[in-house]
């Protein structure tokens, strides 16, 4: 074998020094290629902040034609209703909002809506305490959560086929075991958090804003919120930087199913009864309103503010729909074609910035 | 100063019978950073590495060749803890470590570049610096882990600043750089954490050329330190213009360990081909 004796290091260290001072600094194109990608970056910011602005505008349009439409609708008591039924939603957007950036999503959250529901109705038709039931039902979602996550990411099975499954196993079940008879949910205080307020503003909004203001900014500024958004962007970049994304997804998986679980006790409390329907129409709502805020499906991307203008626009458009007596069956219509618009929307703006 | 291969040979067989003494004698003639003693690794009845003795020592650069199949991956990830070898040894300075996973070797200051560019584009250049060793703020806000986004920005902007690459905003997401820059600050948060052995898996083979010759500045930035460098690439001109000394694997075993002053690039690559073998040399 051909092998030299004699490291000649001295002198590699020398010609070194001299090289990359050369090669680096005096190249004049560089500062003109950066000055070009700043240009660019000037117009790929452009693209979004017109995504997030066309947004607000949305919201802008659908509240001024609310507003011309009825009378009834910039009145204070009408605004705190449509903020309290839109809250519910917007729970589970927000948490979903995470999920979908580290690129996954759940659809089974309305089924756990209905399931945590029916649950509560059988613990308290058998006489259990029905905060003690309320504890029981979030931990119940968790664990359903931890069923989404751990299929979903260790036998790395797409989420959509996944939630789908749960989604169908749950409501399946809460409508099976609900169908005896209609129990009434109630008693020592429990439904002050679905009607009570304090001061005038609803326990549900307030459960909304408190949990949206934590995700946001443990989202922007805290390390779980990074490592969300670079699990989703670049899932191997990231655990090659040590972050435990897999442990990570589960865990969204898990807040998200809650937070299904806490909007089912809500509304149960709300109701007063147990009601395995209020399942269905929750699916297309809180998708919806995570793609409409600029979450993308392909992950890594969307914004919690984002997420708050959409909750705000379908509570106005739920409101509208209630306000001018339009029929419901119209609403899924038109949360459908919400939902694609929003998708165009992404698909754009990613095209827009390449 | 001696063949540093030479000296860990000398020292191997005495290391063996009396154990500690020896490599404390070894330790005194020089340490390398990393190395590996008698690799072998197989999948299933392939043998993709067979004994392999390589060592990485400061303030070298040694460059990995070798053609599609021949072992260069397998040992790289073998060295970084990505793969485990069927049998055979890795110490770090000396000392006989197991790696079972690349954290454990980014423990040791093992750091590794990808050649496709690693970085989650919509995080921002410092974030993706400090990503997955993130700073937090000191008092209750850290304990919650909200981040110390001020400090984390200086520390990038001075390591940027040191190795003469030019981004003018950290705060900028990492999807609006050119590939040459972000292959750049990959390189940078690996030479940011990796205070022993950088890895570089084709470093350059997404990029132009312009670009290459930048990275290809900033490894010889980084070996004026106490670091080694290993640089895996298919770019022969650039290995040989880069590399002090070239390693070349055929078939899981390395034929061949030359130094930059006495080869050409075609010698490099009758060796890879085991045209320089089955010549006699």
């Amino acid at each position: 074998m051909k092998e030299d004796r004699v490291l000649a290091q001295p002198s590699v260290v020398a010609t070194t020094n001299a090289g990359p001072g050369k090669t680096f600094r005096e190249l004049e194109d560089e500062r003109l290629a950066a000055e070009g990608v700043r240009r660019v970056a000037r117009n790929r910011n452009f693209v979004r902040r017109l995504q997030s602005q066309g947004l607000v505008l949305v919201f802008i349009v659908v509240f001024v034609i609310m507003w011309v439409s009825s009378p009834y609708f910039l009145t204070t008591g009408n605004l705190l209703t449509a903020a309290s039924v839109v809250s519910i939603l917007g729970i589970m957007a927000v948490l979903e909002t995470l999920l979908v950036i580290a690129g996954e999503i759940d659809i089974s959250v309305g089924s756990v809506m209905a399931a945590v529901s029916v649950l509560l109705g059988l613990m308290a038709a058998a006489g259990m305490n029905i905060w003690l039931a309320a504890i029981l039902g979030l931990l119940f979602s968790a664990a359903v959560g931890v069923i989404n996550g751990v299929v979903t990411v260790y036998f790395k099975i797409n989420s959509l086929v996944t939630t789908l499954g749960t989604y169908s196993i749950f409501l399946g079940l809460a409508y099976a075991l609900s169908s005896t008879s209609t129990v009434s949910v109630g008693g020592q205080g429990f439904d002050v958090l679905g009607s009570g307020s304090v001061g005038s503003i609803p326990v549900p909004v307030l459960f909304f804003v408190g949990i949206w203001l934590v995700v946001a900014v443990a989202a922007r500024h805290s390390r779980l919120g990074r490592h969300v958004y670079a699990t989703g962007d670049n899932y191997d970049a990231a655990v090659r930087s040590g972050v435990r994304a897999d442990l990570l997804r589960v865990g969204l998986f898990v807040a998200v199913a809650t937070s299904a679980g806490l909007a089912g006790i809500i509304v149960t409390s709300e109701l007063g009864a147990a009601a395995p329907q209020i399942g269905t129409s929750y699916l297309l709502s809180v998708i919806t309103a995570v793609i409409l805020g600029g979450a993308s499906l392909r992950g890594g991307r969307g914004r919690m503010v984002g997420t708050l203008v959409a909750v705000a626009i379908l509570g106005v458009l739920q409101n509208g729909f209630a306000l001018l007596q339009f029929s419901t069956y119209l609403e899924d219509t038109v949360l459908g074609c919400l939902l694609i618009f929003a998708v165009l929307t992404d698909r754009l703006v990613r095209r827009a910035e390449r | 100063m001696n063949e540093p291969n030479g000296a860990v040979n000398e020292a191997r067989p005495v290391q063996v019978s009396e154990g500690r003494t020896a490599r404390k004698e070894a330790t005194t003639l020089r340490n390398a950073l990393l190395e590996a003693r008698g690799v072998t690794r197989s999948f299933g009845t392939v043998q993709a590495l067979n004994g392999v003795d390589f060592a990485i020592h400061p303030g070298e650069v040694v460059g990995l060749v070798g053609d599609n199949g021949a072992g260069k991956s397998t040992l790289l990830k073998i060295l970084c803890g990505a793969l485990q070898p069927s049998s055979g040894q890795l110490l770090v300075e000396g000392s006989p470590v197991v790696f079972h996973s690349p954290r454990d070797s980014r423990e040791r200051g093992i750091e590794v570049v990808y050649q496709d560019l690693a970085l989650a584009t919509e995080l921002s250049v410092l974030e993706n610096v400090f990503l997955g060793r993130e700073q937090r703020r000191t008092g209750i806000l850290g304990r919650f882990g909200i981040l110390d986004r001020n400090a984390m920005a200086r520390d990038a902007r001075e390591t940027l600043d040191s190795l003469g690459i030019e981004i003018h905003d950290v705060a900028a997401r990492c999807g609006l750089l050119s590939g040459g820059q972000r292959q750049a600050v990959a390189v940078a948060k690996a030479i940011r954490w990796g205070s022993r052995v950088l890895l570089l898996d084709e470093p350059t083979a997404a990029l132009a050329v312009m670009e290459a010759e930048k990275i290809g500045g900033l490894v010889r930035e980084v070996v004026k330190g106490e670091v080694g460098v290993v640089l895996v690439s298919h770019n022969l001109p650039q290995v040989h213009e880069l590399c002090d000394r070239i390693v070349v694997l055929l078939r899981g075993s390395i034929v061949a360990n030359l130094h930059r002053e006495d080869t050409t690039v075609e010698e490099i690559v009758m060796w890879i081909t085991g045209a320089a073998r089955s010549r006699g040399n």
